[in-house]
């Protein structure tokens, strides 16, 4: 028998009595404003009195069929810290949107290409098939407006990204980078739950090490291969349908070019949310905190090895990606003259 | 080739993926398949309630299969789907 899932969506994905599946929350009349999903969850959770439900990933094929969706509109990767959650914000502020930013269910079943179905085709194309699930589950209409599906990923999804399109090979993308040094820098200096997975297999994965290796590796090291593996991933799959984007050009302006891009046409009130946005700290629940650009304090607050790591591991691959950001501008430049 | 038509059970789902190809999950056993594009065309062709010489039409008037090679196709799909149990026999 089917559970009624309307209105309830999935809130993250686990391992109960040794069986894999999801865990669900009844979220309805909870809309998604925070600048990430888990926010929003804890919030909802807050309540205490809320319907909290444990399947299988199986239900996902059974209910896909039964729920309106919306088709996702365009896909945020990034290589951490460097800006992804000020285009998710952005995002947020188009009328009739939904904006599932790092949720943990969508990140934790693609991890699950790495650490339940490597090499494995069968198990590839079933976890294809949840992932398509779940998103088809958390991007249900629930108010029936709803128009716009954005999807900001966590970075370590960023090494599955030709997994990703091959289930939506049309849906565009955009992947959001920052120099290396300064991502190192701000990972550091708050250290985020990727940096730090006990099951070492993602990580391992990312940086082509083993995951002994992963466990012994500092962590200015595992930074550098980890965000350098991203750039590298980045620059071999981006094509017409990705769009390459610096931190140091985040503006009003790129960021309404990523919506266009994104095939979406904010009103002229929609935009004056989004500078309004822009102007705070991104992450922060309340919006009030006023964002202070740290480009340079970043750079003074590099140690020796964090600038060593970054030489070693990050360097080539972001200049590369630069390389090619900007041929592909040059090449957007000549098409529109 | 059995006259009687096998029928896709009530505890099994089926999800297409990447074009033509799809899923199957017996909810009983957590069993999960993967039907290449003949397959998931057997399969859907039973969910429409279409005997097999129904479904073997079918193939060989969309594909260049020759009749003898369509039948033993389809034939071998449906004997697997009755040894893992996933149809019935109306």
């Amino acid at each position: 028998m089917i559970p009624d899932l309307k209105g309830w969506l999935p809130v993250d994905a686990d391992v109960v009595d040794g069986r894999p599946g999801l865990r669900w929350l009844d979220m309805s009349g909870v809309s998604l404003t925070e600048p990430s999903f888990q926010q929003t969850v804890e919030r909802a959770k807050a309540d205490g009195s809320r319907g909290e439900l444990f399947t299988e990933f199986d239900v996902l094929l059974q209910v896909e069929k039964l729920l309106d969706s919306v088709e996702p509109t365009g896909f945020i990767f990034h290589s951490s810290r460097c800006g992804s959650t000020l285009v998710a914000n952005a995002c947020r502020a188009v009328s009739n949107s939904i904006v599932l930013s790092e949720a943990n269910p969508i990140d934790k079943l693609i991890a699950r290409f790495i650490t339940d179905a490597a090499g494995d085709k069968v198990k590839e194309s079933l976890y294809s098939v949840f992932v398509r699930g779940v998103v088809r589950a958390l991007g249900q209409r629930r108010t029936g407006d709803e128009q716009h599906l954005f999807i900001k990923f966590a970075c370590s999804s960023t090494s599955q990204i030709d997994r990703i399109r091959c289930i939506w090979p049309n849906v565009p993308w955009l992947f959001l980078y920052r120099d290396p040094v300064e991502t190192i820098v701000s990972n550091l200096n708050d250290i985020p739950p990727w940096l730090v997975d006990k099951d070492r297999r993602v990580l391992a994965a990312i940086t082509s090490v083993s995951p002994a290796s992963v466990a012994e590796m500092k962590l200015e090291e595992l930074c550098a291969r980890s965000i350098g593996s991203f750039y590298s991933t980045a620059h071999r799959l981006a094509n017409t349908n990705a769009l390459l984007l610096n931190y140091t050009q985040l503006s009003v302006s790129e960021i309404a070019g990523v919506l266009k891009f994104f095939n979406v046409r904010p009103s002229k009130e929609e935009m004056d949310e989004i500078a309004h946005r822009s102007g705070f700290y991104s992450k922060e629940v309340s919006g009030t905190r006023e964002f202070v650009a740290d480009a340079q304090a970043k750079q003074q607050g590099a140690s020796d090895l964090i600038r060593e790591m970054a030489a070693a591991w990050a360097s080539e691959p972001y200049r590369l990606l630069e390389e090619k950001r900007l041929q592909s501008n040059d090449q957007k430049q000549l098409n529109q003259s | 080739m059995s006259s009687i038509n096998p029928v896709p059970a009530k505890h099994v789902v089926v999800t297409d993926f990447d074009g033509g190809e799809g899923i199957l999950v017996d909810l009983n056993t957590k069993k999960y398949y993967q039907l290449n594009e003949t397959a998931m065309i057997v399969w859907k062709g039973l969910e429409n309630g279409k005997s097999v010489g129904e479904i073997v039409a079918d193939i060989t008037a969309n594909y260049e299969v020759a009749p003898e090679k369509a039948t033993l196709s389809v034939q071998r799909i449906v004997d697997n789907f009755q040894t893992y149990k996933l149809v019935a026999s109306q």
